[in-house]
């Protein structure tokens, strides 16, 4: 199943494409396509398509969970990697056959056929030819397989696009149901899928079916950070603890901007900061009501803010001139020190890059912020997993079972054999010890550290940098020090598909058009205002409708 | 060309259509992959037009989508954001127009005009190489020289002079993207042109050096004349694409300077259609597109049969 124009297919394309031209006037007869169920799960059958959860027998982590509220507890921490990791599975689980993968990938697609998908297929037992696709454009090169129903065998799909794929409907129509593979004990032939979490599989079924598996499940689902160099901040003589709220940031951007050296205190933060002046990330029920963000008051003051921050001269030119693409390279670079991001940053590949620009690099990101600096800081949880592989319904029933071993052998947990293989590659020539740590060779770093199998399937996070114990150590207090103000924002973690119309009200182009342009501080607030009365007038009202009728009303908001 | 003409006119009657046939096989059996080409990457791909009478979903498909008339159009032509992309659009085509057009024309000249074999060859490469930079990297480079923290402006910064950043001023995007339209691809232009230039007969020129006409009259009677065809055909099919005026340069650009200032048709079609799901919506604004530039290259095509020209193709 290649995505490819191959000659039969080319010219089965064209003889369809004259069968349509032929039978176009019959269109008109028939339609009515969009009466297509939402995909929403009822409480009884989402119990019922639910894997059940079998503790593995993971290693003892060197920093333990902290619990929080709202079934949040932050990622178990890893200091030093097992010398002699122990297989989880015996044997390869595949049987031999041959499948496609398609996953996005946000850096340099590594080389087809190289020598680690060559020893994973190996070590999988399968012929698994691995597609990766540009991460930043992937809502858009999906829809065209799905249109074509071209889509490969294994595919990943990112949840926050839910809507742009219109995932429910498509796991009806185009997705296997592994419900029967999976569901309640059914599971247990699959024991390091079952060792993730049930929140995270919760994110897979859609309509009282188990679709999706989950990827990079985690109980600290955290809506990202206002990260800060924390090595020239502490040489200022700034800590986390003198920055409470908006207001102490910005002031931070007159003592640490010095334009003539090239340094400006921001590079853009909106995404990651909105919620901070007490903004919902989408939505919030107000008396039963539902109310979007574009009609809070905090929205706008979130707005004022960050319009002032882009005309005050502290934001960095480029991030104005949204090059989001050299963030990271002004970040290492110390041409900004403080930026937006999602917690996937602070990760190993990061310190090593920032340390190879600036040897006293270190990554630090401010608590959560609150609009007055003294009220209690919230912040809304993202889904449990984001990450969601789901299988083609033209697999049979032991193409799936074959799969879902192939699953088992990528969910292994922390270091596992398996994990080892999968993250690191094979010793010796994607990866050696050294002191004891698996460091990546120029090979691996070429062909591994690209994240691809994982995408199909990976145990629960963890914690864990080998060679960088520094991030290790930041990162898991961060996580610990802000658990306790994470949320469950409205409809967390639940699935729902809308139709073609309401997912467009919903992306609400315009507007967030018009918010970026605002941020970058070439609107003003009162244009984005003015953007969203003409949204909230047929889109918007459109849109929460559909969203009160269809989910609110019948499945509650989930809190 | 003028010798050309000539023979055109000395031939007697049209031959008939099965003798032409039979003369043309081999031309007309070479032109087939081409045709095919055509066919089916830009005419079959026409049969998905139809969801711009749609009200279209990739999950449905094409035969199942609600049908909606033309309410993608009426809904288009209501909605400001659109007439505000059409303006960019023919606005940035009018300045490319003026200020595109003429420079590799010009270039062309100037480099007729080196003598030196190896001159000519060194600015040439020189010129041509830009076209080869994708818009991405061609972007950058003007970011790191002329953007707020690039070269230009740190220097003035850092003289304590005012700091302008061009690469963000919507008021002044026209002329910046035209800059770099010039800075990229008028190299790459004169190429068309350069050929027109070594078709002219060189004994023209001897005879004219031999009556006494110097060189500006040489290239008023002999130079410009042999090219204008060309310059006619390439402003011809420039008319008829005035609605394309770019798509990489603009849809990298735009959060740069905002989208209401960046917004040409192409990206319009793009954001509010693909991006956004609303397929129908972008097809709607794509055909409009397409047939008012059809209409622009039939009405340009006229003229240039008015001046006597010929245009896309001889009357």
């Amino acid at each position: 199943m290649t995505t490819e124009l191959n000659r039969r297919r080319f010219l089965s394309a064209g003889a369809s494409i004259a069968g349509a031209v032929a039978m176009a006037p019959l269109l008109s007869a028939c339609g009515g396509g969009s009466h297509q169920k939402t995909g929403a799960n009822t409480s009884s059958g989402l119990k019922a398509a639910l894997p059940a959860f079998l503790s593995s027998t993971a290693l003892t982590p060197d920093i333990a969970s902290v619990t929080g509220g709202a079934d949040a507890a932050t990622d178990p921490g890893f200091l030093s990697y097992p010398a002699a990791p122990a297989a989880t599975v015996s044997g390869p689980p595949g049987k031999g056959g041959s499948y496609t993968a398609v996953t996005p990938l946000w850096g340099t697609v590594p080389q087809p056929g190289n020598s680690f998908y060559q020893a994973m297929n190996k070590a999988l037992g399968v012929n698994l030819t691995m597609k990766p696709a540009d991460g930043n454009n992937y809502h858009t090169i999906v829809p065209t397989m799905t249109a074509a129903k071209k889509l490969p065998d294994w595919i990943n799909l990112p949840a926050w696009w839910n809507p742009n794929f219109n995932t429910g409907e498509l796991a009806r129509t185009q997705f296997a149901d592994l419900t029967p593979h999976l569901s309640g004990d059914n599971v247990k032939k699959y024991p390091n899928l079952a060792a993730l979490p049930t929140g995270a599989w919760q994110t897979g079924v859609w309509g009282d079916k188990l679709y999706g598996i989950p990827c990079f499940a985690t109980t600290f689902p955290g809506p990202g950070g206002v990260f800060h160099r924390r090595d020239l901040l502490e040489s200022h003589g700034i800590t986390n603890a003198q920055v409470k709220s908006p207001a102490d940031l910005m002031n931070l951007g007159k003592e640490l901007t010095d334009a003539k050296r090239g340094v400006w205190a921001f590079d853009d933060v909106w995404t990651y900061l909105y919620p901070s002046f007490g903004a919902p990330v989408k939505w919030k029920v107000d008396n039963g009501k539902l109310v979007h963000l574009f009609e809070t008051q905090e929205f706008l003051e979130a707005l004022d803010w960050h319009y002032r921050l882009a005309t005050s001269g502290y934001m960095h030119p480029d991030a104005l001139a949204g090059d989001g693409a050299n963030q990271g390279t002004r970040f290492y670079a110390g041409k900004v020190l403080i930026a937006g991001g999602g917690l996937g940053a602070w990760n190993l590949a990061d310190y090593q890059s920032g340390v190879a620009a600036d040897p006293n690099y270190r990554r630090g990101a401010f608590d959560i912020l609150t609009a007055d600096g003294k009220s209690t800081p919230v912040a809304y949880m993202g889904a449990p997993s984001s990450m969601i592989s789901y299988l083609n319904a033209d697999l049979k029933p032991d193409q799936i079972a074959e799969l879902l071993a192939v699953a088992n052998y990528l969910a292994a947990p922390y270091g596992s054999a398996e994990y080892t293989m999968t993250n690191f590659g094979v010793e010796g020539v994607h990866h050696n010890r050294v002191n004891g740590v698996p460091t990546f060779t120029d090979e691996g770093k070429k062909n591994v550290q690209a994240t691809t199998f994982p995408f199909l399937s990976s145990s629960s996070s963890v914690i864990s940098n080998p060679g960088g114990d520094v991030v290790t150590k930041d990162y898991s207090a961060w996580q610990a020090a802000n658990v306790k103000a994470l949320v469950k924002p409205p409809f967390w973690a639940m699935n729902y598909s809308m139709p073609q119309d309401i997912a467009t009200a919903e992306a609400a182009q315009a507007v967030n058009d018009t918010i970026i342009d605002c941020y970058h501080g070439k609107k003003k607030v009162s244009d984005v205002q003015a953007a969203v009365s003409t949204w909230k007038s047929g889109q918007g009202a459109r849109l929460k409708r559909w969203m009160t009728e269809n989910v609110l009303d019948k499945y509650g908001a989930g809190q | 060309m003028s010798t050309a003409r000539s023979e055109r006119r000395a031939s007697p009657t049209r031959l008939s259509r099965r003798i032409r046939l039979r003369r043309d096989k081999s031309l007309l059996l070479m032109t087939i992959p081409a045709v095919v080409l055509l066919l089916v990457f830009n005419y079959a791909p026409l049969f998905g037009l139809v969801t711009a009478f749609q009200s279209y979903d990739p999950l449905v498909g094409v035969w199942h989508s609600d049908w909606v008339g033309l309410d993608q159009f009426q809904a288009l032509f209501g909605d400001p954001l659109f007439w505000e992309s059409m303006k960019n659009t023919l606005y940035l085509s009018c300045v490319q127009l003026v200020l595109f057009f003429p420079i590799p024309i010009a270039l062309a000249l100037l480099l007729n005009s080196v003598l030196s074999e190896r001159m000519r060859n060194f600015i040439q490469s020189v010129l041509y190489l830009p076209h080869f930079f994708s818009w991405v990297l061609a972007l950058t480079i003007f970011q790191q020289m002329l953007g707020g923290a690039g070269l230009l402006n740190q220097f003035l910064r850092q003289h304590g002079i005012g700091t302008w950043d061009i690469m963000t001023d919507p008021h002044t995007f026209a002329l910046l993207v035209t800059s770099q339209a010039i800075w990229k691809e008028a190299g790459w232009g004169i190429i068309v042109f350069l050929a027109a230039l070594s078709a002219i007969n060189t004994e023209l020129y001897e005879a004219a050096a031999a009556d006494g006409a110097g060189r500006w009259r040489r290239m008023w009677h002999i130079t410009l004349p042999g090219l204008r065809g060309v310059v006619m055909l390439m402003l011809v099919l420039r008319l008829g694409n005035a609605l394309s005026v770019g798509f990489e340069q603009f849809l990298i650009q735009r959060t740069a300077v905002g989208h209401d200032a960046a917004d040409v048709l192409d990206t319009f079609s793009f954001y509010y259609g693909i991006a956004a799901g609303n397929y129908s919506y972008g097809a709607a604004a794509g055909l409009f597109k397409s047939l008012v530039s059809l209409l622009l290259l039939w009405g340009a095509n006229r003229l240039a049969h008015a001046f006597g020209e010929d245009g896309l193709y001889r009357k």
